[in-house]
């Protein structure tokens, strides 16, 4: 472990986050709103902070980067980025501790969505902007984006891919790490470009239908609005949202093939078709379910239930009605949706379909295998064996996921939360989605969690976006060993 | 560029990890998962797990889009045929092969000619034997290039503690030898490259690489307390393909040459094969056998076998038992660095030899030829000074070379220049160059750049 050169590398990263900063700092002199103070001052001290870490542990060019050094310099900077980025909400009047800051900050990065604010529509645009801008960075992740731009990480690309974009079947669209980045910040771009046009059609302001998009894409589900996307009620947004929720929560390589000319890819994936197909039928399930209780109109039951689902299952978080009051079957589904996400290499969290699927294809190898004793049979996926250590990987994830979440919830409910919360809480923070039940429902907020709380949730969402293994490494003590 | 290799292994992966250092765009395919978690892990490569010769695969690596394929796995008809492939699917894309069996010596030319158009076929073991063959011809040497057919060579020697040029600064060099000096270009002090500037010392044991010309050979190697002797008497210790080779090169020769091999079923077979040789049946890292064959009068001993391990303690065998210099055949990378600390620093490998030879025909624009050094820290290219190129038609004090690169040597028709800041180099020169792994993609560049507006 080289921490100098770690350290240089996050400095970069600081500096370039600071960079980012220009863009709020735009919206604020724009509305010449009260955010302009925070901002500047934020920009300078994360620019200058990010200068001076870069200078004191310059190191020369290496061409080499360990495993460990990669996922050490994804987590380091993940965790100071989450630092940084809390520091225009911490020096406007509208976040009362650094703790609601961080969280806010780390809430953005992580794509979650989770908020404390209780009066957004009262918080200035500048601030708006970021906090639905940090998200859109943190959707494809900050440091595929710097890979991308910043000539300086050739080297270590792959192993800080790797640690950023976890999935259990890597693939690369390009031969080199820096064309594959590039690609997938470009299919993004072109994506924000077209929902921003689509809403602004729709009737929303360009300031909304901007910060909105920012936050569809990385299916992170931060509103300007208080009652999120709600407010709109318009039949046209909600669909145009739903539309690009399903989207983002498609592996993005699939994307950029099917603008390649491949239009049937999607329906040849087996995990997309899996993902699209429990789409679909979960809505159609929570529909019918809302229609005959509470619900007087089917139209309204499906667009209300179906953006309901999408918005959990891809781990966005925006709501357009409060699930809180539906029938419990559907409140359970939504439950559910929490845990499973949507498909690897997209911007959503959870599970991710493609584990649960490897899952159950592994349990029905081995129902298979007590019928069958002397049987060869491998778990597949679209056709090709899944190699072993791959599935060890997968039911080590799964393991360690619910693992975790079990802990995370009897750390909480040690803080005094109660039953519901807790369990919720967590379960919506480390799959990246937001909103939970109880009292940090559609219709709440995580104001009211405790401070040791927030810290805590905000560990676990780091933990649900950088997909465990990244983050957990950490506290295994094998890991500090020379 | 794109570059499609297939086989995943050690020259697959070292040519693979110095084209993705150089930013090109390369694809590796292997049918072994485990090769190909190596590649994957290590360097910035796409891979494919799969066979290279089938067509279904190449299209998926994209050789639509290839400029060169590199077919380097173990098996020759699994190259040959992923060139054919390869030739009906793209036949644009340039091709080079690994084909080891010597049946195919006298029909390089057939193939290029015909069906799979294969553009470079590379045989290691000839590669080897050259390589073998240069080491002993410049006495002390531990790595030798040559470049211009020959007239300028590349020397990598090792200084003694007795050579007049111990402890000198270079700026002294005039001091001690007038005319026709050799020009060093780079030392290696504990396993660092560096390149020298005037007022940098040579010490007693670094690796001193220079360039000279042929005709002052003689006069450099004395400088470094170096004196060719005639060779005589030659051992051989393993009768595999590159022992057979060697031994049947020097037959035409009147060198006393004496082959050690294991197997009888092979000895008898080389018997047959070979005329003047002495074939002998024996283990040759037996001291009694080497002993009754007189290894103290040997002039050179060279260990061929598969097994590196026992290469290197038969040459520290025949060093200790009085052979003057012992040649070892080593495969595996990550022993090189340990070589100078045993006391071996003559050492041949087919990969590496197949590997320098790929890179040379992979280059751009017009490189003649290419050599790495030592742990592939730098590379020397040969390459034609095109009239478009950045380089051409002033002082050299005024262009700007890359950083960690130097010319060290230009051709003009039959005379060959040490380069000056004065020096002007004019178009259709040819000209040698050092440089660094790092400084390579930017002197392919001006070396090649304006080439593109043709």
């Amino acid at each position: 472990m080289r921490w100098r050169y770690i350290l240089q590398a996050v400095g970069i990263l600081t500096l370039f986050l600071g960079l980012t900063m220009l863009l709020p700092l735009g919206v604020s002199l724009y509305f010449k709103d009260s955010s302009i103070a925070p901002i500047t001052k934020s920009l300078l001290i994360t620019i200058l902070s990010g200068g001076c870490m870069f200078f004191v542990f310059r190191c020369p060019q290496t061409e080499y980067m360990s495993q460990r050094e990669g996922m050490a310099i994804v987590a380091v900077g993940w965790t100071v980025v989450g630092l940084f980025g809390a520091l225009p909400f911490f020096f406007s009047e509208h976040f009362l501790t650094f703790t609601d800051a961080f969280f806010e900050s780390v809430s953005g990065f992580t794509t979650t969505g989770a908020s404390v604010l209780t009066n957004i529509e009262a918080t200035p645009e500048g601030l708006l902007l970021w906090r639905s801008f940090i998200q859109w960075l943190g959707g494809m992740g900050i440091i595929v984006l710097s890979i991308a731009i910043l000539p300086f990480l050739g080297v270590g690309g792959m192993q800080l891919y790797k640690a950023e974009v976890p999935t259990p079947v890597p693939d690369k669209l390009k031969p080199r790490i820096r064309d594959t980045a590039m690609t997938l910040w470009k299919v993004y771009g072109a994506m924000t470009i077209i929902e921003t046009i689509l809403l602004v059609i729709g009737g929303m302001s360009f300031f909304d239908a901007l910060c909105h998009t920012f936050t569809t894409l990385p299916t992170g589900g931060f509103s300007t609005k208080n009652t999120s996307v709600a407010h709109f009620d318009s039949a046209y947004i909600d669909s145009v949202i739903i539309l690009f929720m399903v989207a983002a929560g498609i592996n993005f390589s699939l994307h950029y093939q099917m603008l390649k000319g491949k239009p049937l890819i999607m329906w040849r994936d087996s995990e997309c078709r899996f993902y699209l197909a429990t789409v679909c039928i979960l809505t159609l399930i929570v529909s019918v379910n809302i229609y005959g209780n509470g619900y007087g109109q089917l139209g309204r039951a499906l667009r209300d239930g179906a953006f309901q689902v999408v918005s959990i299952l891809t781990t966005t978080g925006f709501a357009t009605a409060d699930y809180e009051t539906w029938p419990a079957m559907s409140q359970i589904i939504l439950l559910l949706c929490m845990f499973l996400g949507a498909s690897a290499g997209s911007t959503g969290g959870g599970m991710k379909c493609l584990r649960i699927m490897l899952y159950f294809k592994y349990c029905y190898k081995e129902l298979f295998s007590l019928i069958h004793p002397h049987a060869v049979r491998h778990v597949k996926i679209g056709g090709k064996a899944i190699p072993s250590d791959v599935m060890r990987s997968v039911l080590g994830f799964l393991g360690l996921y619910m693992g975790l979440f079990a802990f995370c919830t009897v750390l909480l409910a040690a803080l005094d939360v109660d039953f519901v919360t807790s369990f919720a809480a967590v379960a919506a923070c480390i799959g990246n989605i937001g909103p939970g039940f109880g009292t940090v429902g559609p219709v709440e907020n995580f104001a009211n969690i405790p401070i040791l709380g927030k810290w805590l949730l905000a560990w676990c969402m780091l933990l649900g976006r950088l997909e465990i293994y990244t983050v957990i490494i950490f506290l295994v003590p094998e890991f500090w060993r020379k | 560029m794109k570059v499609v290799i297939v086989g995943a292994g050690e020259v697959g992966f070292h040519i693979a990890s110095r084209l993705a250092f150089e930013n090109k765009n390369v694809v590796v395919i292997d049918k072994d998962p485990n090769a190909i978690r190596r590649i994957s892990d290590n360097i910035d490569a796409q891979v494919i797990v799969g066979t290279g010769s089938s067509p279904i695969v190449l299209e998926e690596a994209g050789i639509k889009e290839a400029e060169i394929l590199l077919a380097v796995t173990d098996s020759d008809e699994t190259n040959l045929v992923a060139c054919l492939t390869a030739d009906i699917l793209s036949p644009a894309t340039r091709k080079l092969a690994r084909v080891r069996n010597a049946d195919f010596d006298n029909y390089h030319e057939t193939l290029r000619e015909n069906a799979p158009h294969i553009d470079t076929i590379i045989n290691p073991e000839i590669e080897v034997v050259k390589t073998i063959d240069r080491l002993m011809s410049v006495p002390g040497a531990v790595d030798v290039g040559e470049f211009a057919d020959g007239r300028i060579k590349f020397i990598g020697i090792r200084l003694d503690e007795g050579s007049r040029l111990a402890g000198l600064r270079l700026s002294k060099l005039p001091s001690i030898i007038s005319e026709s000096r050799p020009l060093i270009a780079a030392i290696i002090r504990n396993e660092e490259l560096i390149i020298p500037h005037g007022d940098s010392r040579v010490l007693p044991g670094d690796l001193i690489y220079f360039i000279c010309e042929e005709s002052n050979l003689a006069d450099t190697l004395e400088l470094f307390n170096k004196y060719a002797d005639p060779l005589k008497r030659l051992i051989i210790v393993g009768g595999g393909r590159i022992g057979y080779r060697l031994a049947a090169q020097f037959e035409n020769r009147s060198v006393h040459t004496k082959l050690i091999e294991k197997d009888a079923a092979r000895c008898s077979q080389l018997a047959e094969k070979l005329n003047r040789t002495v074939v002998i049946h024996g283990d040759g890292s037996d001291q009694e056998l080497l002993a009754e064959e007189n290894i103290q009068d040997a002039d050179v001993v060279i260990p061929l076998t598969k097994d590196e391990e026992t290469n290197i303690l038969v040459s520290l065998l025949a060093k200790k038992m009085g052979a003057r210099k012992a040649i070892a055949r080593i495969n595996k990378f990550s022993y090189f660095p340990l070589m100078s600390t045993i006391g071996l620093d003559q050492i041949v490998s087919p990969r590496l030899s197949a590997i320098n030879t790929i890179l040379q025909h992979v280059r751009r624009g017009k490189v003649l030829s290419a050599i790495s050094i030592k742990g592939e820290q730098a590379e020397v290219l040969e390459a034609l000074a095109l009239e478009t190129s950045d380089i051409v038609g002033k002082p050299l004090k005024n262009v700007g070379m890359p950083k960690g690169s130097i010319l060290i040597g230009i051709l003009r028709q039959d005379t060959v220049m040490i380069p000056s800041g004065n020096s002007v180099i004019e178009p259709g020169d040819r000209i040698v160059l050092f440089a660094r792994r790092e400084a390579v993609p930017k002197i392919e560049k001006i070396l090649a750049v304006k080439l593109e507006f043709f």
